[in-house]
Order: C-alpha cells, then sequence, then structure tokens
C-alpha cells in the first residue's frame, strides 16, 4: 500500500476506534443507572453520535462511491428514528410506571415547575450578591 | 488488503462480544422499556455489523439490507412501545369497571 493508502486506512481506523470507544461509554452507562429514564440517556447516545462515527469510519474506508451515499443514508435516518423511539419508548414507562414519583419529580402542571425554577434562581442571585457583598463588609 | 481484513474481524468479534452483553441487559432489564432499549441497542450494533460485512465481502447491496434493518429496528421499537401502552390502559380500565360493579353490587 501507498503512503496516502496508509493515512486513508489510519483517520477510518480512528473514527472506527472513536465510534468502538463510545459504544463502550453507552454500555457501562446502561449497567451504572439505576432507573429506565436514566439508562435511556446512556443508550441514546449509541444510536447518533456511535453509529454515525463507526459508519464515517466505514465510509473513509469504502472511498468515493455509491457505498457511501448509502451508509449516509443510514446516519441521516437514524438522526430522525433514535430521537422519535426514545420519546416513544419514555412515554410507555410514564405511562406505565405506578411509582414514578419515587424515581423523579412530577409536576401536574407546567406553571408549577416555572415557579419552583424561578425561585432557584432568585435564591442563587440573592446568595451570590451576599458573596460578593461579604468581603466588602 | 491485510490490513483491512484483519481491522474487520478484529471489529466483527468485539461487537459480537457487545452483543451478547447488550443481550443480559435484555434479560436483566426489571421493566419492558429496558427490555425495548436493549433491542434498539442491539439493532444499532446489528446495523454496524452489517455495514462492515458489506465492506469485507466487497458487497454492495447488503447497505441496502442494513438500511431496511434500520426502518424495522425503528418500527419494532414504536409499534412495541404502543401496543403496551394498549394493553396496560385496558387493564386499568378492566379494572376500574370491575370496582365499579363490586360497588354497585354492595
Amino acid at each position: 500500500m501507498t503512503a496516502f493508502e496508509w493515512i486513508r486506512f489510519l483517520i477510518g481506523s480512528l473514527f472506527l476506534l472513536v465510534g468502538v470507544v463510545i459504544f463502550l461509554t453507552e454500555l457501562f452507562g446502561v449497567f451504572h443507572f439505576k432507573y429506565v429514564l436514566n439508562r435511556m440517556h446512556a443508550a441514546a447516545m449509541g444510536d447518533t453520535l456511535a453509529i454515525s462515527a463507526c459508519l464515517l469510519g466505514l465510509m473513509i474506508f469504502s472511498g468515493l462511491n455509491f457505498t457511501t451515499l448509502k451508509l449516509f443514508l443510514i446516519i441521516v435516518f437514524l438522526w430522525f428514528a433514535s430521537p422519535v423511539s426514545s420519546h416513544v419508548l419514555a412515554k410507555l414507562e410514564t405511562v406505565t410506571c405506578e411509582n414514578l414519583h419515587e424515581h423523579c419529580e412530577i409536576y401536574e402542571d407546567i406553571s408549577g415547575l416555572e415557579r419552583e425554577l424561578a425561585a432557584r434562581t432568585e435564591d442563587k442571585i440573592a446568595e451570590t450578591a451576599k458573596e460578593t457583598e461579604a468581603p466588602v463588609s | 488488503m491485510e490490513p483491512y481484513h484483519t481491522l474487520y474481524i478484529a471489529l466483527l468479534l468485539l461487537f459480537s462480544f457487545l452483543l451478547i452483553i447488550c443481550l443480559i441487559r435484555a434479560v436483566k432489564g426489571p421493566r419492558v422499556a429496558d427490555r425495548l432499549m436493549a433491542v434498539n441497542m442491539m439493532g444499532t450494533m446489528v446495523m454496524v455489523m452489517i455495514s462492515i460485512l458489506a465492506l469485507l465481502l466487497n458487497e454492495g447491496y447488503l447497505i441496502d439490507i442494513c438500511l431496511i434493518y434500520a426502518m424495522i429496528s425503528f418500527l419494532s421499537v414504536v409499534v412495541l412501545s404502543k401496543v403496551y401502552i394498549g394493553i396496560y390502559e385496558e387493564r386499568m380500565h378492566k379494572e376500574n369497571g370491575k370496582e365499579d360493579n363490586s360497588h354497585d353490587s354492595i
């Protein structure tokens, strides 16, 4: 193989290595977290980022032909499909789980959450104001 | 093309190992959503394996199969989620109906 082909091989295998590392991270996250809605966060990463990196490496290997276009089509399809399937799975979990409030806070309407967030930011502003005032006094 | 061949075989072996770990998650998962999520992950890994196989065998049409596999995997997750939501709601509806009937009889 010529020098150019070796460089192409190295760049492609670098992308594949990144993809495999992200897949391993995904698996670690799936076994590390304790609840489905947390695990879903780790699992959604592999659906888009890891497969994109792997297929990008394979696209570099295959060169400029029709196969590359089809590999790109798979990546584009997964960009659209993965968020939808994650959303549907989260909906399944929130609908069927009877003791969801043990795992996360539930707000019946969105105004309660907005009020709490506003109170939290006000507290933070007050704290920072105190911290900045303290050395002066 | 010796280095490419070695790399593809090594990646296929690695992905088959990761697939078995995904299968463990699917068997262990305490809830239905856990299992469906593991199946989705396995689908993603199988897609990468099919793409590697297409380049290893130098057969372009295997990529078409990969694209169709992506569509079917997405469809299976969506349809199974909808089916389980439907089953759950029907069961809740039935239980509530039974309770109402018992109250009426008492």
